[in-house]
Protein backbone atom coordinates (compact mmCIF):
# COMPACT_ATOMS: atom_id res chain seq x y z
CA UNK A 1 0.00 0.00 0.00
CA UNK A 2 1.87 3.04 -1.10
CA UNK A 3 1.38 6.80 -0.78
CA UNK A 4 2.47 10.05 -2.43
CA UNK A 5 2.13 12.85 -0.32
CA UNK A 6 3.15 15.57 -2.03
CA UNK A 7 1.09 15.85 -5.34
CA UNK A 8 0.02 19.74 -6.70
CA UNK A 9 -2.41 18.52 -9.02
CA UNK A 10 -5.39 16.80 -8.16
CA UNK A 11 -6.16 15.42 -11.56
CA UNK A 12 -3.09 13.12 -11.57
CA UNK A 13 -5.03 11.37 -8.82
CA UNK A 14 -6.37 9.20 -11.83
CA UNK A 15 -2.93 8.19 -13.22
CA UNK A 16 -1.37 8.04 -9.28
CA UNK A 17 -4.09 5.02 -9.03
CA UNK A 18 -3.02 3.56 -12.10
CA UNK A 19 -0.12 3.44 -11.32
CA UNK A 20 -0.37 1.74 -8.42
CA UNK A 21 -0.98 4.61 -5.28
CA UNK A 22 -3.77 3.23 -3.29
CA UNK A 23 -3.30 7.47 -1.88
CA UNK A 24 -2.06 10.67 -2.88
CA UNK A 25 -2.30 13.99 -0.66
CA UNK A 26 -2.95 16.98 -2.99
CA UNK A 27 -1.02 19.68 -1.74
CA UNK A 28 -1.68 23.58 -1.97
CA UNK A 29 0.73 26.24 -1.51
CA UNK A 30 0.16 28.68 1.35
CA UNK A 31 0.39 32.03 -0.76
CA UNK A 32 -2.49 30.67 -3.35
CA UNK A 33 -4.71 28.49 -1.35
CA UNK A 34 -8.36 28.21 -3.05
CA UNK A 35 -10.84 26.85 -0.46
CA UNK A 36 -12.42 23.74 -1.38
CA UNK A 37 -14.35 21.62 1.02
CA UNK A 38 -14.74 18.07 -0.07
CA UNK A 39 -10.80 17.36 -1.08
CA UNK A 40 -11.41 14.50 1.23
CA UNK A 41 -12.81 11.71 -1.16
CA UNK A 42 -12.13 8.03 -1.11
CA UNK A 43 -12.84 6.95 -4.48
CA UNK A 44 -12.91 2.44 -4.94
CA UNK A 45 -10.37 2.61 -1.84
CA UNK A 46 -8.08 5.47 -3.38
CA UNK A 47 -7.63 8.31 -1.08
CA UNK A 48 -7.34 11.73 -1.72
CA UNK A 49 -5.94 13.56 1.56
CA UNK A 50 -5.53 17.66 1.86
CA UNK A 51 -2.60 19.50 2.52
CA UNK A 52 -1.00 21.98 2.26
CA UNK A 53 2.95 23.38 1.85
CA UNK A 54 3.92 26.72 3.80
CA UNK A 55 6.49 28.86 2.66
CA UNK A 56 7.72 30.66 5.61
CA UNK A 57 9.88 33.91 5.13
CA UNK A 58 11.01 33.21 9.40
CA UNK A 59 10.43 31.09 12.04
CA UNK A 60 7.93 33.22 14.30
CA UNK A 61 6.03 33.62 10.13
CA UNK A 62 5.89 29.47 10.39
CA UNK A 63 4.91 28.97 13.44
CA UNK A 64 1.62 31.73 12.43
CA UNK A 65 0.61 30.28 9.45
CA UNK A 66 0.66 26.25 10.56
CA UNK A 67 -1.85 28.02 13.38
CA UNK A 68 -3.66 28.76 10.55
CA UNK A 69 -3.80 25.73 8.34
CA UNK A 70 -3.22 23.09 11.10
CA UNK A 71 -7.22 22.36 11.94
CA UNK A 72 -8.35 22.02 8.48
CA UNK A 73 -5.81 19.88 7.07
CA UNK A 74 -4.66 16.62 6.74
CA UNK A 75 -1.00 16.98 5.65
CA UNK A 76 0.90 20.25 6.87
CA UNK A 77 4.33 20.60 4.59
CA UNK A 78 7.02 22.81 5.32
CA UNK A 79 8.95 24.17 2.19
CA UNK A 80 12.67 23.96 3.66
CA UNK A 81 15.91 25.16 2.65
CA UNK A 82 16.68 27.77 4.95
CA UNK A 83 18.60 26.52 7.92
CA UNK A 84 16.52 28.51 10.42
CA UNK A 85 13.04 27.46 8.76
CA UNK A 86 14.63 23.33 8.78
CA UNK A 87 15.03 24.20 12.28
CA UNK A 88 11.66 25.49 13.76
CA UNK A 89 9.97 23.50 11.64
CA UNK A 90 11.67 19.94 13.05
CA UNK A 91 11.14 22.10 16.36
CA UNK A 92 7.25 22.27 16.01
CA UNK A 93 5.41 19.18 16.56
CA UNK A 94 2.07 20.37 14.44
CA UNK A 95 4.42 20.12 11.33
CA UNK A 96 3.71 16.74 9.68
CA UNK A 97 7.38 17.03 7.07
CA UNK A 98 9.56 19.18 5.85
CA UNK A 99 10.15 19.15 2.17
CA UNK A 100 13.45 19.15 0.45
CA UNK A 101 15.41 20.76 3.50
CA UNK A 102 18.78 20.48 1.33
CA UNK A 103 17.15 22.69 -1.66
CA UNK A 104 19.74 25.07 -2.67
CA UNK A 105 22.45 24.47 -0.56
CA UNK A 106 25.76 22.66 -0.01
CA UNK A 107 25.37 20.58 2.83
CA UNK A 108 22.00 18.59 3.48
CA UNK A 109 20.06 20.86 5.54
CA UNK A 110 20.15 18.61 8.44
CA UNK A 111 22.29 18.34 11.23
CA UNK A 112 22.61 16.22 14.69
CA UNK A 113 20.79 19.09 16.29
CA UNK A 114 17.93 19.41 13.57
CA UNK A 115 17.89 15.16 13.22
CA UNK A 116 17.04 14.86 17.37
CA UNK A 117 14.21 17.46 17.30
CA UNK A 118 12.74 15.67 13.87
CA UNK A 119 12.55 12.62 15.64
CA UNK A 120 11.59 13.85 19.45
CA UNK A 121 8.53 15.75 17.48
CA UNK A 122 7.37 13.17 14.95
CA UNK A 123 8.58 15.18 11.84
CA UNK A 124 9.13 13.34 8.76
CA UNK A 125 11.91 14.60 6.31
CA UNK A 126 11.61 14.14 3.04
CA UNK A 127 13.00 13.55 -0.08
CA UNK A 128 11.90 14.45 -3.15
CA UNK A 129 12.10 12.50 -6.51
CA UNK A 130 11.67 15.75 -8.54
CA UNK A 131 14.54 17.10 -7.34
CA UNK A 132 16.83 13.77 -8.92
CA UNK A 133 14.70 13.80 -11.65
CA UNK A 134 14.83 17.27 -12.79
CA UNK A 135 18.59 17.98 -12.36
CA UNK A 136 21.41 16.14 -14.33
CA UNK A 137 24.96 15.14 -13.56
CA UNK A 138 26.83 17.11 -11.08
CA UNK A 139 23.94 18.51 -9.61
CA UNK A 140 21.85 15.15 -9.69
CA UNK A 141 25.38 13.62 -7.82
CA UNK A 142 25.18 16.56 -5.27
CA UNK A 143 21.66 15.80 -4.43
CA UNK A 144 22.42 12.13 -3.99
CA UNK A 145 24.98 12.81 -1.64
CA UNK A 146 22.66 14.69 0.32
CA UNK A 147 20.17 11.92 0.10
CA UNK A 148 23.07 9.78 1.83
CA UNK A 149 23.73 12.54 4.78
CA UNK A 150 20.39 12.21 5.67
CA UNK A 151 19.96 8.53 5.50
CA UNK A 152 23.21 8.38 7.41
CA UNK A 153 21.33 10.49 10.45
CA UNK A 154 18.12 8.94 10.02
CA UNK A 155 19.46 5.58 10.85
CA UNK A 156 21.08 7.24 14.18
CA UNK A 157 18.30 9.48 15.19
CA UNK A 158 15.33 7.08 14.05
CA UNK A 159 13.11 10.54 12.53
CA UNK A 160 10.51 9.21 10.35
CA UNK A 161 11.58 9.47 6.27
CA UNK A 162 9.09 10.22 3.52
CA UNK A 163 9.49 9.53 -0.31
CA UNK A 164 7.45 11.60 -2.55
CA UNK A 165 7.26 12.48 -6.04
CA UNK A 166 6.55 16.51 -6.10
CA UNK A 167 4.56 16.10 -8.90
CA UNK A 168 2.80 19.27 -11.12
CA UNK A 169 2.38 16.85 -14.13
CA UNK A 170 2.07 13.08 -14.99
CA UNK A 171 5.47 13.78 -16.52
CA UNK A 172 6.69 13.66 -12.93
CA UNK A 173 4.95 10.93 -11.55
CA UNK A 174 6.61 7.13 -11.47
CA UNK A 175 5.51 3.93 -10.36
CA UNK A 176 6.34 3.05 -7.07
CA UNK A 177 8.11 0.01 -7.53
CA UNK A 178 10.88 2.15 -10.03
CA UNK A 179 11.07 4.32 -6.90
CA UNK A 180 12.12 1.45 -4.80
CA UNK A 181 14.46 0.03 -7.06
CA UNK A 182 16.02 3.53 -7.39
CA UNK A 183 16.00 4.40 -4.14
CA UNK A 184 17.51 1.01 -3.88
CA UNK A 185 20.38 2.42 -5.73
CA UNK A 186 21.14 4.90 -2.44
CA UNK A 187 21.97 1.24 -0.18
CA UNK A 188 18.91 1.89 1.45
CA UNK A 189 17.10 -1.19 2.91
CA UNK A 190 14.14 -2.59 1.62
CA UNK A 191 12.08 -2.32 5.24
CA UNK A 192 13.74 1.64 4.99
CA UNK A 193 12.38 2.02 1.66
CA UNK A 194 8.97 0.56 2.27
CA UNK A 195 8.15 2.20 5.20
CA UNK A 196 9.26 5.82 4.23
CA UNK A 197 6.87 4.91 1.23
CA UNK A 198 3.82 3.55 3.14
CA UNK A 199 3.98 2.90 6.51
CA UNK A 200 5.16 6.62 7.61
CA UNK A 201 2.53 8.43 4.90
CA UNK A 202 -0.53 6.35 7.17
CA UNK A 203 1.24 7.07 11.08
CA UNK A 204 1.33 11.22 9.17
CA UNK A 205 -2.91 10.14 9.03
CA UNK A 206 -2.77 8.31 11.94
CA UNK A 207 -1.79 11.03 13.70
CA UNK A 208 -3.80 13.41 11.79
CA UNK A 209 -7.12 11.82 12.76
CA UNK A 210 -6.67 11.89 16.75
CA UNK A 211 -4.46 15.65 16.80
CA UNK A 212 -8.08 17.50 18.14
CA UNK A 213 -8.40 15.02 20.96
CA UNK A 214 -4.25 15.27 21.84
CA UNK A 215 -4.14 17.90 24.99
CA UNK A 216 -0.26 17.37 25.33
CA UNK A 217 1.74 14.86 23.77
CA UNK A 218 1.26 11.16 25.35
CA UNK A 219 -2.11 12.20 26.37
CA UNK A 220 -5.23 12.71 24.61
CA UNK A 221 -8.98 12.93 24.90
CA UNK A 222 -11.09 9.41 24.64
CA UNK A 223 -14.50 9.85 23.95
CA UNK A 224 -16.74 7.75 25.70
CA UNK A 225 -19.51 5.93 24.19
CA UNK A 226 -22.88 5.64 25.86
CA UNK B 1 31.30 -17.65 -40.27
CA UNK B 2 28.34 -17.06 -38.02
CA UNK B 3 29.37 -17.95 -34.40
CA UNK B 4 27.60 -21.57 -32.69
CA UNK B 5 25.20 -20.00 -30.12
CA UNK B 6 26.06 -21.26 -26.61
CA UNK B 7 24.57 -24.31 -24.30
CA UNK B 8 22.21 -22.71 -22.29
CA UNK B 9 24.15 -24.05 -19.72
CA UNK B 10 26.74 -21.24 -20.47
CA UNK B 11 24.49 -18.41 -21.17
CA UNK B 12 24.05 -15.49 -18.94
CA UNK B 13 20.30 -15.56 -17.46
CA UNK B 14 18.04 -12.79 -18.67
CA UNK B 15 15.32 -10.80 -17.66
CA UNK B 16 12.80 -8.99 -19.80
CA UNK B 17 11.24 -5.47 -18.60
CA UNK B 18 8.02 -4.79 -20.29
CA UNK B 19 7.65 -1.15 -20.14
CA UNK B 20 5.65 1.98 -21.53
CA UNK B 21 6.83 5.16 -22.06
CA UNK B 22 4.61 8.23 -22.55
CA UNK B 23 5.76 10.84 -24.69
CA UNK B 24 4.96 14.25 -26.75
CA UNK B 25 6.14 13.09 -29.77
CA UNK B 26 6.23 9.56 -31.73
CA UNK B 27 9.53 7.60 -30.34
CA UNK B 28 10.70 4.76 -33.12
CA UNK B 29 13.17 1.60 -31.74
CA UNK B 30 16.69 3.43 -32.34
CA UNK B 31 15.45 6.65 -30.04
CA UNK B 32 14.34 4.33 -27.16
CA UNK B 33 17.70 2.65 -27.78
CA UNK B 34 19.56 6.14 -27.80
CA UNK B 35 17.25 7.37 -24.79
CA UNK B 36 17.76 4.26 -22.47
CA UNK B 37 21.56 3.96 -23.18
CA UNK B 38 22.30 7.45 -22.53
CA UNK B 39 20.10 7.34 -19.04
CA UNK B 40 21.84 4.34 -18.02
CA UNK B 41 25.61 6.03 -18.88
CA UNK B 42 24.59 9.03 -17.07
CA UNK B 43 23.60 7.76 -13.96
CA UNK B 44 25.93 4.17 -13.77
CA UNK B 45 28.63 5.20 -15.85
CA UNK B 46 30.37 3.00 -18.53
CA UNK B 47 31.70 0.48 -16.10
CA UNK B 48 27.92 -0.71 -14.54
CA UNK B 49 26.30 -0.52 -17.72
CA UNK B 50 28.20 -3.29 -19.31
CA UNK B 51 27.17 -5.18 -16.84
CA UNK B 52 23.73 -5.03 -17.48
CA UNK B 53 23.55 -6.33 -21.02
CA UNK B 54 21.06 -3.87 -22.55
CA UNK B 55 18.88 -4.94 -25.54
CA UNK B 56 15.65 -3.24 -26.72
CA UNK B 57 13.81 -6.33 -28.43
CA UNK B 58 10.91 -4.76 -29.34
CA UNK B 59 8.99 -1.34 -29.73
CA UNK B 60 5.14 -0.31 -30.08
CA UNK B 61 3.73 2.81 -30.72
CA UNK B 62 0.06 4.05 -30.17
CA UNK B 63 -1.20 7.30 -30.53
CA UNK B 64 -3.38 8.33 -27.54
CA UNK B 65 -4.08 11.74 -27.88
CA UNK B 66 -3.04 14.69 -30.75
CA UNK B 67 0.45 15.51 -28.37
CA UNK B 68 0.47 12.46 -26.63
CA UNK B 69 1.81 9.16 -27.65
CA UNK B 70 2.47 5.90 -25.72
CA UNK B 71 5.00 3.74 -26.75
CA UNK B 72 5.08 -0.08 -25.05
CA UNK B 73 8.27 -2.17 -25.08
CA UNK B 74 10.38 -4.83 -23.92
CA UNK B 75 14.35 -4.48 -22.67
CA UNK B 76 16.78 -7.45 -21.63
CA UNK B 77 18.67 -7.00 -19.10
CA UNK B 78 20.80 -9.74 -17.19
CA UNK B 79 19.10 -11.38 -14.04
CA UNK B 80 21.07 -9.48 -11.30
CA UNK B 81 20.40 -6.12 -12.75
CA UNK B 82 16.85 -5.61 -13.46
CA UNK B 83 16.83 -3.27 -10.56
CA UNK B 84 19.43 -1.12 -11.50
CA UNK B 85 17.94 -0.85 -15.10
CA UNK B 86 14.38 0.46 -13.80
CA UNK B 87 16.93 3.20 -11.48
CA UNK B 88 17.76 4.15 -14.79
CA UNK B 89 15.05 4.47 -17.17
CA UNK B 90 13.06 6.31 -14.04
CA UNK B 91 15.44 9.29 -14.83
CA UNK B 92 14.52 9.60 -18.89
CA UNK B 93 12.66 12.62 -18.85
CA UNK B 94 12.90 14.62 -22.26
CA UNK B 95 13.49 13.87 -25.84
CA UNK B 96 14.22 16.51 -28.14
CA UNK B 97 12.40 19.26 -25.84
CA UNK B 98 9.57 16.99 -24.78
CA UNK B 99 8.69 15.76 -22.09
CA UNK B 100 8.96 12.04 -21.65
CA UNK B 101 8.10 9.80 -18.89
CA UNK B 102 8.97 5.80 -18.61
CA UNK B 103 7.27 3.40 -16.31
CA UNK B 104 8.08 -0.51 -15.52
CA UNK B 105 4.90 -2.30 -16.33
CA UNK B 106 7.00 -5.86 -15.18
CA UNK B 107 9.59 -8.12 -15.26
CA UNK B 108 9.38 -11.69 -17.19
CA UNK B 109 11.72 -14.36 -17.67
CA UNK B 110 10.34 -14.62 -21.41
CA UNK B 111 9.61 -11.92 -24.02
CA UNK B 112 6.08 -14.29 -24.86
CA UNK B 113 5.02 -13.67 -21.24
CA UNK B 114 5.72 -10.28 -20.92
CA UNK B 115 3.92 -9.56 -24.23
CA UNK B 116 0.73 -11.85 -22.73
CA UNK B 117 0.92 -10.44 -19.15
CA UNK B 118 2.12 -7.14 -19.43
CA UNK B 119 2.10 -5.12 -23.15
CA UNK B 120 -1.40 -6.97 -23.57
CA UNK B 121 -1.54 -6.70 -27.31
CA UNK B 122 -4.85 -6.09 -29.20
CA UNK B 123 -5.59 -8.97 -31.50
Amino acid sequence: MFFDFHVHDIQLAGEAKRLGYRGIAFIQSSENECKSNNINEIKDDFKIFSGIEIYAKNPEDLRKKVQKFRGNKDVVIINGGNIKINRAACEDPRVDILAHPYKNRRDSGINHIIAKKASENDVAIELSINSIIKTRLSLRAKILSQFRQILKLQRKFQFPLIITSNAYSIYDLRTPEDIIAFIDCLEMTPDEIISSLSKNPMNIIEKSKIRKNVVVKGARIIEQDD
Amino acid sequence: MKLKILPPSLRNPKRYISFEAISGVPLSRDEVISLVWEASLNFHGECKTSKFDLWIMKVWSTKLSHDKYIIKGIIQCNRGEVSSVRAAILLITKFRGKQVVFHTLGISGTIKAGIKKFIKLEN
